[in-house]
């Protein structure tokens, strides 16, 4: 049995462990391991986005990330954005705005932008698609994802207190 | 992916020794960094190994070499390889044809020429530096080629023209060459010409 | 009668036709809970890596499996040789040839399937498959299709060098394929020697790829105990697949079944049979546990279908103001090693011949020439609803050529050379018949948005100061929504397709069809023409694809034919559903049926309103035992729809560019797209296909490329190189409309999510070269990348001061 290390991390809220080689990517454990498969694999040159997560407060692509680097972090995924069943202002934005076609790359792309509001709550158009460029998405041409992405932003905004 | 070199190294020895070294293919491949000869078939046929290390990974090739001709009054021969790497993703053929000029006693020159194809992922991720790259390799070759002839006295060496001899190398490193070639290429922005 | 705003509200209710309803695939979606094929986990499952071959054309002398054998967590290793004994090494392809399934002693393309390696997850695979020897004896490679017809090309294809014939008539050439034509070429030749001008261009579709973010995949299962066949499959094509495998491997097609999940983009990529997905099948047959096998980026770009490499040459004959009197296109087409897209049995070329585009071109000749070479195969696919933008691309870039030549407006020669609203429905040179279209009052809409007039002017201002600017147009005419089955087939099933609706006591609905959604919205969009047709509200109505135990057969979703045909099969069977249910109201109300009249969401009685039965009353009332005499319980239906012709989308599109004369970097400015797609059901979603088919033709025509070596090697096939536009990047698309139904649709809906792509590529192409007309230029092949931009420009001497 190759040499295999437990890692534990907090992923969406919940602690867990895992076992793995040191070269098992994130995004296998994700996936394979902890059943969370919301973040996808669009590529192998970490190019597409699909597999990002919030890592630390981060965004990180978690195929260019091996699992043994995740000790002790604190990670979420699209999995942990609806809270208590109500969803999240960039997934209630998603729908709304019909910012999603297919859906592959719906999940890196919300995690993305729950990043990119957390750090600018009130981005223009064009730091929008600056910070989701890393999100490649083939079906909506982006133009909708914006839009959501602006029509969350307002809400947040206005949900928080004066 | 086709690459062709045609270089000529000045080296400090008598042809005649230059000459005995290059006819023999397990030290001339001892010369080439990375590669092993690991079984003589017959006269003209070698199996061989050419390793390539990049940081952490590294690429092994398994091949064949076979001594195509052989001119000992023109001191020339002609050599070609060919091999794949262990995955499978990648293969290469070689074509090289060398040959020692005297210049005097003491001096020579080693004149190559060589078509190095490349297929598979080497040639996909590695086409762009392939020049480059075969160029360094064939200034470690000379290097560890000079290294290995025998000693002439100080001050007989060659008239000094051409680039300086580099020291030798063992191991083909993917990191070195990188920094070889980088360097090479900021010398030529910024060297001045020479004739 | 209730009044306009009662009547108003119960429709409101309904959310049918032509409301922009929210989709209701989004809910799994937006959690991540999407089901797509790498996401199944099946108890026992294996995983599957392909060996694949670094040469584009060699002998296999050996192949060594040892290494791989004993490598920790690898179950088995499968070649060809394994295939042999249940004849799987070869397999029929969707276009009439056929397929190494493992090479069998040579291989033809650079990274072409060898071998296929078992293990216990992924990484033990692919350990694996770095473990397997394969002894390869390196050939001459053909990557040039102008030298696989030349007398000593070697042989690509030996194990078909003897047929005469692979299904599309004689060969002239081991490396031919087929040959074939269209129209009258005497007439056409007569029309060219006697205009008043003529034009000539050769004019290269480059091979580009359709990329969709998911890869392709399966996890197959077979059970020794049941001799059933499970395969979760990326197909765009669940149906026609599953009759492959049912040829293919002998199991009975009844104990086969093909389920279509979700799938992350199909683009036309996901419609052939992979070898990948046969031998996993085989594997799951001999070990008797599933089988996953997920391909890479890498392998999807380099070994999937790819798109166009259509060799052109354009010619058109007119007289002196332009009116387009000849045509004559013929181009050479590289297939790649096997001819595998999908083709109708009487259109190898797919539906090329409606080149004539939106023009009334009374003489018009097209042929295609198809060869082998060591490339990857392939050629139908990325929204081309085939091969209409190959041809699109050619009449709307000859049109342009013309226009110089003459030195007419391009917007005004287009208006000259209309087939106008009064000859619809109308028959092309080609043997198209167009079923409805008013290509006019299209472009005027879009000119004075745009106030083209205005947008000349400044580009003559701008050309005084050696500024580039482009004007690019595209009037073009779609053809999808194959098709009329005595025409349109694939290995000789019918292009029909299907829609089977059940409707329950208290009101709710399934519906299930043939056709399989890849992002388009199926599920929201059949429930709104069912919500219509039957007057329940969209929100009962459950649409499910994909699963062929389930759904009906159909040819699945590609080719822009969803709503022309499955659309139409809905329309059908929900009025089935209709007329039976009239006859049950008419039994309850005591009247005929002759006297009821349909009003929303209700049957009433005429001249007397307050009698009414609604639909949601009737839906119980099957169920009891009330019914007129003789009528079975139930209110269900199911329909096959062979329509009677294709239909024919259009639309004006305007792309103003400006080009870095230093640089060659072309910039978009704006981009303005009316699509006319007959009855419309979903606006927001319509409105969404447009920006990603716009999306894509942008990519295609400023940066995409499958570039080859002269060996045959990739040189990008990754990510790395091939020009995936970012947010960034991606201009902001102006949409618009014109409803002109098609008069032989149940819903005279036409089908739209191809047009974007078919007109959008040539309106950018025609906008760069606009640019530089007024120099000289009359082509420039795509794509233009600021590189290839920039060559023209230092061509011409203006990258300098």
């Amino acid at each position: 049995m190759a040499n295999k290390h437990v890692v534990s991390f907090t992923l969406n809220g919940k602690e867990v462990d895992v076992a793995v080689e040191p070269r098992e990517l994130l995004i296998h454990t994700l996936r394979e391991r902890l059943l969370h498969t919301g973040p996808h694999i669009g590529c192998e040159t970490s190019h597409c986005g699909a597999c990002t997560v919030d890592l630390d407060g981060m965004s990180v692509k978690s195929c260019t990330m091996l699992t043994v680097q995740c000790e002790g972090a604190s990670m979420v995924t699209i999995e942990g954005l609806e809270q208590g069943g109500v969803l999240h202002a960039l997934q209630q934005a998603f729908h709304e705005h019909h910012g999603l076609q297919c859906g592959y790359c719906t999940p890196g792309m919300i995690t993305r932008a729950y990043r990119l509001l957390q750090e600018n709550p009130n981005p223009s158009e064009e730091e929008i698609r600056y910070w989701i460029s890393g999100n490649l998405c083939r079906c909506t041409g982006y133009q909708n994802i914006v839009k959501a992405v602006q029509a969350a932003a307002q809400k947040l905004a206005a949900a928080q207190p004066a | 992916m086709k690459v062709e070199l045609e270089k000529s190294f000045p080296l400090p020895a008598p042809a005649e020794a230059a000459w005995a070294l290059l006819q023999d293919v397990e030290a001339v491949a001892g010369c080439m960094p990375g590669a092993r000869i690991t079984e003589r078939v017959d006269a003209t046929h070698y199996k061989g190994t050419v390793t390539v290390k990049l940081g952490p990974a590294s690429m092994a090739f398994r091949g064949e070499v076979e001594v195509k001709e052989l001119d000992a009054t023109a001191r020339a021969l002609r050599l070609a390889g060919r091999g794949m790497d262990s995955t499978g993703t990648s293969g290469a053929t070689m074509d090289l044809h060398a040959r020692v000029e005297a210049i005097d006693a003491a001096s020579c020159r080693l004149v190559g020429r060589s078509e190095v194809s490349v297929s598979g992922k080497a040639a996909t991720f590695g086409g762009r530096l392939m020049q480059g790259v075969a160029e360094q390799v064939l200034q470690q070759f000379v290097a560890n080629f000079a290294q290995r002839l025998p000693v002439v006295p100080v001050g007989a060496a060659g008239d000094g023209a051409g680039a300086p001899v580099p020291p030798p190398q063992r191991e083909l490193n993917g990191l070195a060459l990188a920094w070889a070639m980088l360097r090479d290429w900021l010398r030529q922005l910024f060297g001045t010409r020479r004739a | 009668m209730g009044d306009m705003s009662e009547l108003q509200a119960r429709e409101d209710q309904l959310q049918g036709m032509g409301v922009s309803l929210l989709r209701k695939e989004d809910a799994r979606f937006i959690r991540g809970q999407g089901s797509y094929v790498d996401d199944i986990k099946l108890p026992g499952m294996l995983f599957g890596a392909l060996v694949r071959s670094p040469y584009a054309h060699a002998r296999i002398k050996g192949i060594d499996k040892s290494k791989a054998l004993a490598c920790p967590g690898v179950v088995a290793v499968l070649t060809a040789d394994d295939l042999k004994p249940v004849k799987l090494h070869w397999m029929p392809t969707l276009g009439g040839d056929v397929q190494a399934v493992l090479a069998d002693q040579k291989v033809c393309f650079q990274l072409q399937e060898v071998a296929m390696v078992l293990a216990s997850d992924r990484y033990a695979a692919a350990d694996g498959a770095a473990l397997v020897e394969v002894d390869y004896e390196e050939l001459p490679a053909i990557v040039d299709p102008k030298k696989s017809m030349a007398a000593d090309a070697p042989v690509i294809r030996e194990d078909i060098a003897e047929k005469k014939d692979v299904g599309h008539g004689p060969r002239t050439h081991p490396n031919h394929i087929f040959t074939w034509e269209a129209g009258n070429q005497a007439a056409a030749d007569a029309a060219f020697a006697g205009a008043a001008v003529t034009v000539r261009q050769e004019i290269l579709n480059p091979r580009v790829h359709p990329c969709p973010l998911e890869t392709c995949g399966c996890v197959a299962s077979f059970s020794k105990a049941t001799g059933n066949l499970t395969v979760y499959l990326t197909s765009q094509a669940p149906h026609i697949v599953r009759t492959v495998l049912a040829m293919l491997s002998g199991i009975p097609e009844s104990k086969i079944r093909v389920v279509g999940g979700d799938i992350g983009g199909g683009f036309g990529n996901k419609v052939p049979v992979y070898p990948g997905y046969v031998v996993a099948i085989v594997a799951s047959i001999v070990t008797g546990v599933p089988v996953k096998w997920i391909e890479s980026r890498i392998d999807n770009i380099s070994t999937t279908g790819f798109a166009r490499d259509y060799h052109g040459i354009g010619e058109l004959a007119a007289d002196a103001d332009g009116r387009i009197k000849g045509l004559r296109f013929t181009a050479l087409a590289d297939h790649g090693a096997f001819n595998s897209h999908v083709s109708a049995t009487k259109f190898p070329a797919g539906l090329f011949s409606i080149c004539t585009g939106s023009y009334a071109i009374p003489n018009a000749y097209c042929r295609v020439d198809a060869v082998y070479t060591n490339k990857a195969p392939g050629g139908v696919a990325y929204r081309c609803s085939l091969r209409v933008t190959e041809a699109v691309y050619l009449i709307e870039r000859m049109i342009d050529v013309l226009a110089q030549k003459l030195g007419i407006d391009k917007a005004e020669i287009r208006r000259r050379n209309f087939v106008q609203k009064e000859q619809f429905p109308y028959t092309t040179s080609l043997g198209w018949t167009l079923d409805s279209g008013d290509y006019v009052p299209a472009l005027e809409k879009v000119l004075k948005a745009v106030d083209y007039e205005g947008l000349r002017r400044e580009q003559a201002e701008k050309r005084a100061k050696g500024e580039l600017m482009g004007i690019g147009i595209a009037t073009f005419t779609e053809i999808v929504g194959a098709g009329p089955t005595k025409a349109c087939d694939i290995l000789g099933i019918g292009l029909f397709d299907s829609c089977e609706i059940r409707v329950h006591p208290t009101g709710g609905v399934i519906a299930r069809l043939g056709t399989m959604s890849q992002g388009q919205g199926h599920a929201t969009t059949y429930a709104q023409i069912i919500a219509t047709e039957l007057g329940l509200p969209a929100s009962d109505i459950v649409v499910e694809e994909g699963d062929t135990d389930k759904a009906p057969y159909g040819a699945g979703t590609w080719g822009s034919r969803s709503t022309p045909v499955a659309g139409a099969a809905a329309a059908k069977a929900a009025r089935k559903i209709k007329d039976k249910a009239r006859q049950i109201a008419a039994h309850l109300l005591e009247v005929g049926e002759g006297d009821l009249e349909w009003e929303v969401d209700r049957f009433t009685v005429k001249g007397n309103p307050g009698q009414a039965k609604t639909m949601k009353e009737l839906c119980m009332a099957a169920h009891t035992g009330n019914l007129p005499e003789g009528m079975e319980q139930g209110l269900n239906a199911v329909s096959y729809y062979d329509p009677p012709n294709l239909t024919y989308p259009f639309g004006a599109y305007v792309c103003v560019v400006d080009v870095d004369r230093f640089t060659g970097e072309v910039k978009v400015r704006r981009f303005y797209a009316l699509d006319d797609c007959g009855t419309r059901i979903n606006p927001m979603i319509i409105e969404g296909q447009i920006h990603g088919g716009l999306t894509e033709a942008f990519a295609v025509a400023l940066g995409q490329q499958i570039p080859f070596d002269e060996n045959g090697n990739h040189l990008g096939n990754s990510l790395m190189d091939y020009f995936l536009p970012t947010a960034v990047e991606t201009p902001r698309w102006e949409t618009d409309h014109t409803v002109t139904p098609s008069p032989h649709h149940p819903l005279g809906a036409k089908g739209v999510a191809e047009s974007p792509h078919v007109g959008g590529i040539p309106c950018i192409s025609n906008a760069v070269i606009d640019a530089f007309a007024h120099l000289g230029v009359t082509h420039m092949d795509m794509p233009h990348s600021a590189w290839r931009v920039w060559q023209q420009c230092h061509a011409l001497g203006i990258d300098r001061h």
